[in-house]
């Protein structure tokens, strides 16, 4: 989840998301390089005693002004590109993982065992125990395996809502009659947090996700012992 | 017409760079969108013939313009045959 105060990323628990910052690295480092040089070309323009009125033939930097971006900008576009062709691959997934979105609660469905469904509504604010993150924890967390790679189908029962879990870089539209499909794979054991993030109604933001991702063999007890229940 | 426009690049060469660049992205774009058209399997162009070429994939063939991890001749097809 996010510090207080958080302007930047969260840190990664996919290899999808360590890609994103990656590339939010570098295409932010090309912006503040491109707004440094205006500002001081700027600067450098409003305070000369100089002048100059007659048209110029300035034909090598209006090479250079144009050559120079359209390089910066294919620069920019290659890797875009690459981790948008990257997030769309389907490797095999080991497990499905159902979430539908209503209003204002998430539903988790693990059609791969037998009858193994859940509601996750949001913990209230006077059941929040200390040290617990108000207005994120939800009364079931969705167990997950961690290192594997789990297709999750998204959709929802009556309007538009969005599941988001920013440190997995997931975000996908529950849209009512489609089902929309991302991969989520966690490298290391955790509690992600997230949050609906398509205006559904008077209780939109109060209808957060959490992934817990526990080891292999802890997930099969965990699922074993629901199904029993 | 293209004549005023070889004797515009003659007097101003920096045209040229700019012609390159927009004559490359308006034909990449065009020639992406003549792929999608001709190979998407998603888009039907003869309904009597091939009316669904969607319930036609094969595991092997890639149809992703560039598939980053993924080798598509090394997949396996595991699903029955309709």
């Amino acid at each position: 989840m996010a510090a207080p105060a958080q302007l930047g990323l969260q840190n990664a628990a996919s290899p999808i998301m360590e890609e994103l910052i990656a590339f939010h690295d570098h295409a932010l480092m090309i912006i503040f390089l491109i707004s440094s040089l205006v500002l001081y070309i700027i600067s450098l323009m409003l305070t000369t005693k100089l002048t100059h009125t007659s048209t110029m033939n300035a034909q090598e930097i209006e090479m250079i002004w144009t050559i120079l971006p359209a390089m910066i900008l294919i620069m920019i576009a290659l890797p875009s590109l690459r981790i948008l062709y990257m997030t769309d691959e389907f490797n095999k997934p080991y497990l499905t993982l159902k979430a539908i979105g209503h209003q204002w609660y998430w539903s988790y469905e693990y059609s791969d065992y037998e009858d193994l469904a859940f509601d996750s509504y949001i913990m209230p604010t006077y059941f929040l125990e200390p040290g617990e993150f108000r207005l994120l924890e939800v009364d079931n967390r969705t167990t997950l395996p961690m290192e594997a790679d789990i297709r999750v189908l998204i959709s929802s029962q009556d309007v538009l809502h969005s599941w988001a879990v920013p440190s997995l870089g997931v975000k996908t539209d529950a849209i009512p009659g489609r089902l929309n499909q991302a991969m989520v794979a966690s490298m290391r054991p955790g509690l992600y947090y997230g949050q609906c993030s398509e205006i559904c109604g008077s209780n939109h933001s109060f209808m957060p996700i959490v992934l817990e991702f526990i080891y292999f063999q802890d997930f099969e007890v965990w699922a074993s012992y629901l199904y029993i229940v | 017409m293209l004549r005023h426009i070889f004797g515009q690049v003659k007097k101003h060469p920096s045209l040229i760079p700019l012609f390159v660049f927009i004559g490359a992205e308006g034909g990449g774009a065009t020639l992406y969108l003549l792929r999608l058209a001709l190979f998407n399997p998603d888009v039907c162009w003869d309904k009597k013939n091939n009316p669904e070429p969607w319930n036609k994939l094969g595991p092997n063939d890639q149809y992703k313009f560039y598939s980053v991890n993924v080798d598509y001749s090394k997949l396996k097809k595991e699903r029955p045959n309709f």
